[in-house]
């Protein structure tokens, strides 16, 4: 493989790979608070392409019930993926009271909020099929304006072209990824979810609101997924209700990769299996899913805590 | 007791908490008065915890009420509660073993200083000053406990008794008003029990505290407090003076069994 086609592929990767990352992070978010996964994570993921795909005009087909619906607005893109990111996070609240918030009222064992959350996942996706049918959306390829298809990082005999979407998508999730980080280390907000994180009766006997503080890393964690839902299906389409699933699948992957709750894990587990993707030949690139899933197994065999996760010592 | 005026500052009410069939509390009424030291013993099992439990909203009595300065405790949660300014440390510690001991001191700290988070996420001046504030009035507590050095490693790493004094630190960045201990001595020795009953005296006075305390020690408690109120099988059987404690037959029988 020669240089050039070697940046490419490299960049690519880290682009895809940013967007596993943030859209891993939702999941690390709540798993790191509640110990517990939430299935519907991908669900909100597709929720946001579609809300993205509605808020900047776009036309819905002739299935479902809001066949040929159209909004009687046209937002510009960035305005439309912001809000399609506050809206998703606001369904991932009223998720959390409905299908979180009262097994927990209950003490009831974390497993069963797995089997609610993934009636909550097959709820929604089935409402956007009943709504506006299974087609595959594209969005306009002007969304982002006049830019280029793609920009030459390279010269004009040895091209290295990365189209303009991987950039914006590369971006915008560095910059996801930094406010992350830096509202968790380094403002009250994040040690309180820390000391939650923690031991949440602790917590609340050092007089935190642990309940405000779940609804917030739900918000953050659906806002997280919807900005992903969108930056994935700007790049490639929205594939029908169901895409979210499989792609909620390979966020799993990512933070067992990375380490369970760990919020550097969720980032280099990301990072990771979007290069790895990134050099499937173009030939093989259905066995994309077997390269991540095959990377998966190779680390839970090598090391089970995950590539940042500490090493579980029991105590005797 | 002269030099203290006499106010209530937390009067229980005929509470009662059942666990299953098991009596833990049974309608137990006392009250704490301002500025005081009151000591709750009683052989294991007594439902001491239990009422600690109650007075930090962890669990709701079944009957009764708790009166903390004009309020209905058992109304509230617990973050509430804290917030009121009640604090307490725990018999099996239980402190934020991953953060560090400068970390678990700061959590409560934030608790009175409201900067708004848009302030706080973009570190304006009045956020950093605030933020610095915070981390002054950490160390100073840490100072306060013993606990200068090493304030930026893991809590879990500490010895029992400097995470037992963390704790404290911890319990007092709260600001409380009333401070209720659980069994702060167990597991020290002897000259660290002394200087835990010192400690517990100077805390006191600084922050003018009330404190319940639960602790098996007993000549630490006699020495330390100036009321007692003995549980046995979730009964309150004596209350009092220590020497008045000391000399109740009910009490000696509790302790000693019937011969």
């Amino acid at each position: 493989m020669d240089f050039s086609l070697f940046l490419q592929n490299f960049l690519n990767g880290l682009s895809i790979g940013s967007v596993y990352a943030i859209f891993a992070l939702g999941y690390t978010l709540v798993f790191s608070i509640l110990g517990i996964i939430n299935f519907a994570h991908g669900a909100i993921f597709t929720l946001g392409a579609y809300f993205t795909y509605a808020l900047a005009g776009g036309k819905f087909g002739f299935n479902g019930i809001l066949a040929n619906a159209q909004l009687p607005f046209q937002l510009p893109f960035v305005m439309a993926l912001l809000l399609s990111s506050v809206l998703s996070g606001l369904v991932t609240v009223l998720l959390e009271r409905l299908a979180f918030k009262p097994l927990r009222a209950r003490n009831a064992d974390p497993l069963l909020t797995l089997v609610s959350s993934l009636g909550a996942a097959l709820v929604i996706v089935n409402l956007i099929q009943y709504l506006v049918g299974a087609e595959i959306y594209t969005f306009p390829a002007n969304i982002y304006g006049n830019l280029p298809e793609a920009i030459n990082f390279g010269t004009a005999t040895k091209p290295i072209n990365i189209r303009t979407v991987q950039i914006i998508v590369f971006g915008v999730s560095v910059i996801i990824v930094t406010c992350l980080t830096y509202l968790i280390n380094y403002t009250k907000v994040g040690k309180a979810l820390q000391a939650i994180a923690e031991d949440t009766t602790t917590a609340s006997l050092l007089g935190i609101n642990s309940e405000r503080l779940i609804m917030i890393t739900f918000f953050i964690s659906g806002f997280l997924a919807g900005i992903s839902g969108t930056l994935v299906s700007s790049s490639v389409s929205i594939a029908g209700p169901y895409f979210g699933i499989s792609f909620g699948l390979k966020g799993l992957a990512v933070i067992v990769l990375g380490g369970l709750g760990n919020i550097p894990g969720a980032i280099g587990g990301g990072l990771l299996i979007g290069l790895a993707e990134a050099f499937v030949p173009s030939d093989y690139s259905g066995y994309k899913d077997a390269i991540s899933f095959g990377l998966l197994f190779i680390m839970l065999l090598v090391r089970p805590q995950g590539l940042f996760g500490k090493k579980l010592i029991q105590k005797v | 007791m002269t030099k203290h005026q006499i106010t209530p500052i937390l009067q229980l009410n005929n509470i009662t908490k059942k666990f299953g069939g098991l009596l833990a509390v049974d309608a137990v009424s006392f009250t704490v008065v301002q500025n005081e030291i009151f000591g709750l013993i009683g052989p294991n099992g007594a439902g001491k915890t239990t009422i600690f439990n109650m007075l930090s909203g962890l669990i709701t009595p079944d009957l009764g009420q708790i009166n903390y300065l004009g309020q209905d405790l058992t109304k509230l949660q617990s973050y509430q509660i804290a917030q009121r300014g009640i604090a307490r440390t725990f018999q099996n510690l239980r402190l934020l073993g991953n953060l560090s001991a400068l970390e678990n001191v700061l959590v409560p700290c934030n608790v009175h200083h409201k900067t708004d988070f848009l302030a706080d996420f973009l570190g304006l001046p009045k956020a950093q000053l605030a933020q610095k504030k915070t981390y002054s009035k950490a160390k100073e507590l840490l100072d306060l406990v013993g606990l200068s050095d090493n304030i930026k490693q893991q809590a879990n790493n500490f010895s029992y008794g400097d995470q037992r004094r963390l704790e404290i630190a911890r319990a007092l960045a709260l600001e409380p008003k009333l401070l209720l201990l659980d069994e702060p001595a167990a597991g020290m020795n002897t000259s660290e029990k002394a200087s835990l009953s010192d400690l517990i005296r100077q805390i006191r006075d600084q922050f003018n505290l009330t404190i319940i305390l639960i602790e098996h020690h007993i000549p630490l408690v006699m020495s330390l407090c100036e009321r007692i109120a003995v549980l046995d099988f979730g009964k309150l059987i004596s209350l009092g003076e220590p020497e008045q404690v000391k000399n109740d037959p009910l009490v000696i029988e509790a302790y000693l069994g019937n011969e």
